[in-house]
């Protein structure tokens, strides 16, 4: 699957010596085997609240497949900074769901919090 | 993904509120194809090219005059000039392209080679493998349909669908199936095409939704035409230009049931033929199992294997040179340092030779030699000795 999608996504942004990847689940952006966010069967996504207060985790259920709306369980995190990425360290860590990823959702999530602070003068 | 072997299993059928209905049908065979994207796009741009009107500039074209060149001594360039008022235009069978009215270079001709064949068997291959690329909600996402929410992929509809009249009814159902995110994409895609193709009456273009193949047109086809983005298509007459358009697979598709059932009869199963694609039987795949891990992780893999060396040793971070690092030098060839000591001691012992022969010659050197001795006067028997030495 990787081979086909490597080079020829819709999510695909190459410009400027620089390649990204769009996609939903992607912690990092990155288009890369280990970041992809719709080859695996775990997936982890990290993406701001709707309402702009907060973090939803979003994780993959491998037994899903095939079934797009069933696919993915959300969660939403409101209880600021430590709570949260405390809570993301623990469903990846105690679950042992793609540990490779525990880092880059904990910056991720702290990247989107810091975002949503009041900017301070 | 990780196909093992040829595992079938069942695909619910959805009614038009998009509750499942009971039924399940096995998925087609044809789902479990090669993903050669390769052979896609092949057969994909040949068969493009396949629907095109030829074009060609006039046969007259710039050969409409009768002209011919003044020749030399007119104090003007030797082309053929059109009789007459003397104007420049091109002539017959001249170099007319560079002139103003001239004929064209190599003026474009209809019997130009505008399409290409390709073999049955790539054509039915390309066709099986974007069908299998439709059923990997990966690739239908990568290709950028909004499928988030569909309750299945591949997405079978009861065949009531097929009996369809009215837009209104094809977009409940879109809406119930959850794939009208789809073509609310569509919708917000329409646009001005880029370049000439406005003039060209194609002046607006968007992007595609999703494909909606059936078995009996009872109406389906004129309930969805008009949904922006639709395609609609007969089982018996798939094409591959939409099912994998610009070459890349996973177009996202709604099938009927009937038509979802069709295609074991069309394609064949990997246990009978094709009967209605005389003589095609689904490809095989070159690697069964194509997942590595798990390959590499099998039973039957590891027990070959020598245990894995998880950590070979710390990678040093400094590499010390040995020729200039006594200890390394020590470490890798421990001979060295013998070699190197006896070096030493043999240096010294030549020293001493040596010291001890020049000693003899130095204890008469020492000597201050008086003027007499080097004049050729009468020399102590040493001093003789010394100065040859010295010479």
């Amino acid at each position: 699957l990787w081979g086909i999608i490597r080079n020829n996504s819709c999510y695909l942004l190459k410009g400027n010596g620089q390649t990204y990847s769009r996609e939903p689940n992607n912690l990092k952006s990155k288009n890369s085997f280990r970041y992809n966010g719709l080859i695996h069967k775990k997936t982890v996504g990290i993406e701001a609240c709707k309402d702009g207060k907060g973090v939803v985790l979003r994780t993959r259920n491998p037994h899903a497949k095939g079934k797009p709306s069933k696919t993915y369980t959300q969660v939403e995190l409101k209880k600021g900074g430590r709570k949260t990425l405390s809570t993301i360290r623990k469903v990846i860590r105690g679950n042992r769901y793609r540990k490779d990823l525990k880092m880059a959702a904990v910056r991720r999530a702290s990247a989107l919090l810091q975002s949503q602070k009041p900017v301070t003068v | 993904m990780a196909s093992v072997g040829i595992a079938r299993p069942l695909v619910s059928v959805r009614g038009l509120d998009g509750n499942s209905t009971g039924s399940n049908v096995a998925l087609p065979a044809v789902f479990r194809t090669p993903l050669r994207t390769d052979i896609v796009r092949f057969v994909h741009t040949c068969i493009r090219l396949n629907k095109r009107q030829p074009y060609a500039v006039s046969e007259l074209a710039g050969h409409q005059t009768s002209a011919e060149s003044w020749g030399t001594g007119r104090a003007v360039a030797r082309i053929p000039r059109v009789r007459g008022g003397g104007t420049h235009r091109s002539g017959q069978g001249a170099f007319g392209n560079m002139c103003r009215s001239g004929r064209m270079f190599a003026p474009t001709k209809i019997w130009r080679k505008w399409h290409k064949k390709v073999n049955i068997k790539q054509r039915r291959f390309a066709m099986a493998a974007s069908i299998a690329a439709t059923g990997v909600p990966a690739i239908v996402m990568a290709k950028g349909h909004v499928i988030d929410n569909i309750p299945e992929v591949p997405l079978v509809v009861d065949d009531k669908v097929e009996e369809l009249k009215k837009t209104k009814e094809a977009v409940t159902l879109l809406k119930n199936i959850n794939a009208w995110g789809d073509i609310e994409k569509v919708i917000n895609s329409k646009r001005f095409r880029a370049g000439k193709g406005k003039m060209r009456n194609r002046r607006r273009c968007m992007k595609l939704g999703p494909c909606i193949i059936y078995k009996n047109d009872n109406g389906i086809v004129q309930a969805f035409r008009n949904v922006p983005g639709v395609t609609l298509m007969n089982v018996r007459h798939m094409n591959v230009l939409r099912l994998a358009p610009g070459g890349h697979v996973g177009r996202f598709c709604i099938w009927t049931n009937g038509a979802f059932r069709e295609l074991d009869e069309i394609f064949g199963t990997y246990r009978r033929a094709s009967s209605v694609k005389i003589g095609f039987r689904l490809p095989l795949t070159k690697v069964q199992n194509p997942d590595l891990k798990r390959l590499l992780r099998s039973e039957e893999i590891a027990s070959v294997l020598r245990p894995s060396n998880r950590r070979c040793g710390r990678r040093s971070t400094q590499r010390k040179n040995p020729l200039k690092n006594p200890r390394v030098m020590a470490r890798l060839n421990p001979h060295h340092s013998t070699l190197k000591r006896n070096k030493i001691l043999e240096d010294e012992r030549n020293v001493i030779k040596k010291l001890k022969k020049s000693e003899v010659g130095k204890k008469v050197v020492k000597k201050p030699v008086k003027k007499d001795v080097l004049k050729g006067g009468k020399v102590a028997k040493g001093a003789k000795v010394a100065q040859k030495r010295v010479k």
